[in-house]
């Protein structure tokens, strides 16, 4: 309990001291240190619980409460200040709805609601805890060495926001403890909507005014999330008389039909925050931000609230039909859609931002199915995405300071300019899309699931949105490997805190994968068990070790087998005639001069472009909730 | 911890299959230039020709456009044997399409690596062409569930009706794009077999000598797991099933070469759009009705 | 018979023919003559040819060609000139921009003469290639790379 209550309040008071320290040197001491004092505490959270199925806390105060609703209405009332500055009439709308809402709920709804286990943790915690930990204060130490080049590149005279900037990553991080500690959904609900608040200002960090129309597009789009969130709490306390989210849990288990309606909101608060269509802009906007921004947001924190959330109430989707089939189909048809718009998009971390969409539709369509297979399943595709994008954004971001583009074509003979960056983004890739990686290994725990559970519309979305994958995955992945010539080293001057976080990052991608089994054994397994009373077995271990071997080897040729002189006589390409200087892909034309030879991915962006597949989505997804959510109410009425 | 059988298995399976595939893929080669010879009017190459081919490429000059090149092929046949070991040694059915996807990727970097303009373009199509059979292999491994009753191939032998007469539709869908992955005309974009593209040799351009001779015995151990994950189709618990599967193998195959002497190659708008729709009219509504039946 | 000679793969190359040879080139594959029989295919791409088959003269535009093309072959691999004005020039050996036969710029292992070339003869070269091929694949085999060629090349 002092651990968990260290966790959350910790990265709090990091949080304080870096708004006020303003000095560079001290900055990195303080970020760097407690980063790893939060790791290292993390970590041993998760060996202290490990193996210890669900542990309750018994931990209620009508304080804490109190101090939740407080934050609530700050919260709301700071998005009202910048609505009111920036001139933004829905967002401050909503924020007046969520000011009234937050006090009414505290005074008249919760009131002499008492929640005994105020804690808990459980394996799905721990697995939290650690990508929260290990990969959320990684990115923090990457931050260090990127907001320096950051900074640089901004215009003269600049103002350096860094402190804040600092604050709020921290700040980020407590909330997250606080979202996958409690029990008590009103305080649940505080931590999701400082998460919201805190990507709010992230987002709109440089302050030009594409950041702040996106930062205000994510503002409004989950304060819809939270308003659904809320109003399941209302209808929690008022009919359900509770606001634990275990027994909410139990009640939905064996009164679906009473729980539809809440489950519904919450889902409804999930997959806005896990960016599902139709609210998958958000996310995608969201890239105006500082890379690091970027990867919190898509890796360790935030949507991986929302999926945490979706997968926690699993058992209630799995019996209640309506918000079960509202959550799959959304994840699902988002998978497929988001795969196929990144196949049109050459800005990496746009493309980094559709595969997040889709993956975590993927996770979102594994919470709706909700059987112990498909949460054994959601669960590796949470830690597995969280390293592997965080990983990807990372590199992205070096990449982008050293070579002045975030292009794909751009990163064109990258193994060659940056040999150590390109392997690491190559071993994220392919640990995105490729057999035996952890991600597919879920994927393919996936399909069986919906396999089994008959789920013909998810088995055909998942079957072509994997071809997309595919597609837009190996044609980057052959861009960073092109070999030619010996060009000049651009990566001598990437800071070491760079080196470190993707570093660790890129040996947990090796040490995950090879130790899936491992990890389903001590972790997903247990989780499954302490919820079901069953064990999932849709991936044998026989397969898993197979996998892991095979991983084993292909970090090894990656890193060891790569690159070498290789034996033989060196040629140069074909050009079909003359080549004009060796080792260029130039040749003489019919003029005697010399022209380059040029190739360009494929984007198809008349088949699979954001127009054409854009609004298809957003219709399907937004009629599927709202039809969705009016049965849901017509189902309360009807009780 | 458990599954140390299954890896034994797959490693015995595997060893076994990088020595026997080549062997009849290299059989199959053979026959392949001699029926499409004859059905041009010619005599045609000896049986044996493909292992002449690569018995000389063997003993050519090693020489190569970067050191890397060669290892994304080694891995690429190096899991094509795994994919054929996964397959024969009875394991999942879905590991095995998972691995040869793996294997093509490799593949496909090999040729993007040498940032030769032939095989960069070759490299793209191999990509859509990955893409356009993705869907439909994976519904043909969801069908040989839904009709069999698991993923692991040797499954079949206790069932009682071989999985075609259940899943005749994904069956159909199958062979369609088994055109794809044999590399045969129509859909050849990626690189030809036969003498002359407009990409010089597409993805194999700048392999030479014993490269080329590994990606030749690769396609050989592939067309094999390929045409038998087609005659799987056909095996049920009476063991003279399996020569009923060996002759729809050996069926299969000749259509293809049938097919491959007797189009033009497409477009590869043709090729995606085709293969999408077989694969959600024929792999879609067959698996749709086993699912509600 | 070494698997040189069992698997000859030939590149051909026209240099500044009037195109005579080049269809006769081409009528050797067809199925009245069928080449294929001898395991000959016409691959297009000098890193997989054995047999360099060059039609008409060399000029100052493509010598840097055909240097080329023989440069990115393999060893071991041996040049066949189809036709007189790859051997020698021809009725073009004096114009201002011919340098000469294909031996002006590579070196040359087997003449085949005529104006246009006959397939039979084209067949019978490359023939009397396979065992110079043969030789080279030996002596390849036995570690000795065959040094003049290297230099013909440079």
């Amino acid at each position: 309990m002092e651990l968990l209550a260290f966790l959350m309040i910790f990265p709090l008071v990091v949080a304080a001291v870096l708004l006020l320290v303003r000095s560079n040197g001290a900055r990195k001491v303080i970020v760097g240190g407690s980063a790893a004092i939060i790791a290292v505490a993390s970590l041993v959270l998760v060996g202290m619980y490990l193996g210890a199925g669900r542990v309750e806390f018994e931990f209620s105060s009508s304080a804490l409460s109190i101090l939740c609703t407080v934050v609530d209405v700050a919260l709301s009332l700071l998005v009202l200040g910048y609505a009111v500055r920036y001139k933004n009439a829905l967002a401050g709308v909503l924020a007046v709805v969520m000011v009234v809402l937050a006090i009414g709920f505290e005074v008249v709804a919760a009131h002499g609601i008492e929640v005994v286990h105020g804690f808990y943790v459980d394996a799905l915690t721990l697995l939290m805890v650690a990508v929260i930990g290990v990969i959320g204060s990684g990115i923090c130490v990457y931050a260090l060495g990127y907001m320096e080049d950051f900074q640089a590149h901004e215009p003269e005279g600049a103002a350096d926001r860094r402190p804040l900037f600092f604050a709020l990553m921290f700040l980020f991080l407590s909330a997250m403890y606080l979202i996958v500690f409690s029990d008590n959904m009103a305080w649940l609900f505080t931590g999701w909507e400082i998460t919201t608040v805190c990507s709010f200002l992230l987002i709109g960090y440089t302050r030009t005014e594409e950041a702040i129309r996106n930062s205000f597009r994510q503002i409004i789009m989950n304060m819809i999330g939270g308003l659904a969130f809320i109003l399941g709490l209302y209808y929690c306390a008022i009919v359900l008389g509770e606001l634990s989210l275990e027994t909410f849990i139990a009640v939905g288990n064996y009164a679906p039909v009473v729980a539809a309606l809440p489950a519904a909101l919450l889902a409804l608060a999930g997959i806005t925050k896990a960016a599902q269509m139709p609210f998958h802009t958000w996310l995608l906007g969201a890239m105006v931000a500082p890379t690091p921004t970027s990867a919190l947001l898509h890796s360790s924190t935030m949507v991986k609230a929302g999926v945490f959330l979706l997968l926690k109430l699993a058992p209630v989707f799995a019996v209640s039909l309506i918000p079960g089939a509202m959550v799959v189909l959304t994840g699902g048809i988002t998978f497929m859609l988001c795969s196929f718009m990144a196949i049109s998009q050459s800005n990496a971390k746009r493309v980094l931002a559709y595969s997040t969409i889709a993956n975590l539709g993927l996770i979102t369509a594994c919470a709706g199915v909700g059987t112990p297979e498909a949460i054994w399943a959601g669960m590796f595709l949470l830690l597995f995405h969280a390293i592997a994008k965080s990983l990807l954004f990372l590199c992205v971001g070096t990449a982008e300071h050293h070579i002045g583009s975030r292009d794909i074509e751009d990163m064109d003979l990258l193994f060659e300019r940056m040999p150590k960056l390109a392997r690491l983004m190559m071993l994220g890739i392919m640990c995105m899309f490729i057999a035996p990686f952890g991600m597919l290994v879920a994927k393919w725990a996936t399909l069986v699931t919906f396999v089994d559970t008959g789920q013909v519309a998810l088995i055909v979305l998942l079957a072509f949105g994997s071809g997309a994958t595919f597609m837009f995955w190996a044609k980057w992945l052959g861009k960073l490997a092109g070999i030619a010539g010996s060009l000049e080293n651009v990566e001598l001057t990437v800071h070491r805190s760079e080196w470190i976080a993707t570093g660790v990052m890129a040996a947990l991608i090796v040490l995950c994968c090879v130790g899936m089994p491992l990890l389903s054994w001590g972790i997903v397994e247990p989780y499954v068990y302490t919820v079901y009373g069953t064990v999932a077995g849709d991936i044998s271990d026989g397969n898993l070790w197979l996998a892991a071997i095979m991983c084993a080897f292909i970090a090894i040729v990656l890193f060891a087998g790569l690159g070498s002189k290789g034996k033989g006589r060196r040629v140069d390409i074909y050009l079909a005639g003359a080549t004009a200087e060796k080792g260029e892909r130039r040749f003489i034309n019919s003029l005697s001069g010399a022209t380059e030879a040029t190739a360009r991915n494929w984007y198809m962006e008349g088949i699979f472009g954001e127009k054409t597949i854009r609004p298809i989505g957003e219709l399907c997804c937004a009629v599927i909730i709202v039809v969705a959510l009016a049965a849901a109410c017509a189902g309360v009425l009807a009780l | 911890m458990y599954g140390l059988d299954t890896v034994v298995a797959t490693i015995v399976a595997t060893i076994v299959f990088a020595i026997l595939a080549p062997i009849v893929g290299c059989l199959l080669a053979g026959l392949d230039r001699k029926v499409s010879a004859r059905m041009q009017g010619r005599v045609g190459p000896p049986l044996l020709q493909p292992y002449y081919d690569v018995r000389k490429l063997m003993g050519k000059e090693r020489a190569s456009v970067n050191g890397s090149e060669s290892v994304y092929v080694t891995c690429a046949i190096l899991f094509t044997f795994i994919a054929g070991g996964v397959f024969f040694a009875g394991g999942n059915f879905l590991l095995s399409v998972f691995l040869v996807t793996l294997s093509a990727l490799f593949f496909i970097i090999a040729a993007y690596s040498t940032r030769s303009p032939y095989a960069e373009i070759g490299a793209h199509r191999e990509t859509l062409q990955v893409m356009s059979y993705e869907p439909m292999v994976l519904l043909m491994a969801v069908g040989f569930f839904m009709a069999i009753g698991t993923f692991d191939t040797a499954g079949v032998f206790t069932a009682e009706l071989p999985a075609i007469c259940s899943v005749w539709g994904v069956f159909l869908g199958f062979l369609f794009v088994l055109t794809i992955k044999l590399r045969k005309s129509p859909f050849d974009l990626s690189m030809s077999h036969h003498a002359h593209q407009e990409i010089v040799r597409g993805v194999t351009t700048e392999m030479s000598g014993p490269t080329l001779a590994k990606v030749e015995i690769m396609h050989w151990a592939e067309n094999v797991l390929f045409l038998s994950w087609t005659a799987i189709f056909f095996v049920w618990a009476n063991p003279a099933s399996i020569a009923l599967a060996v002759v729809v193998g050996i069926v299969a195959y000749f259509l293809e070469v049938f097919i491959d002497n007797n189009f033009a190659r497409v477009k590869w708008q043709a090729m995606l759009k085709s293969a999408w729709a077989v694969a959600l009219v024929l792999g879609g509504i067959n698996i749709a009705v086993l699912a509600f039946i | 018979m070494t698997y040189a000679t069992k698997s000859p793969w030939v590149i051909h190359y026209d240099a500044s023919s009037c195109n005579g040879c080049d269809i006769e080139v081409l009528a050797a594959l067809c199925p009245g003559y069928d080449v294929e029989r001898f395991g000959i295919i016409n691959t297009g791409n000098p890193k997989h040819a054995d047999i360099f088959l060059v039609t008409g003269s060399v000029n100052e535009r493509n010598i840097h060609v055909v240097k080329e093309i023989y440069d990115q072959m393999l060893e071991p691999k041996v040049v066949v000139a189809c036709g007189i004005c790859a051997c020698s020039g021809g009725i073009f050996h004096d114009c201002y921009n011919v340098i000469g036969g294909v031996d002006q710029a590579i070196p040359v292992d087997v003449y085949v003469p005529g104006c246009a070339v006959r397939p039979e003869s084209i067949v019978d070269g490359v023939v009397q290639a396979l065992g110079i091929l043969e030789e080279k694949a030996k002596a390849l085999a036995e570690g000795k790379a065959p040094a003049e060629e290297k230099e013909g090349g440079e």
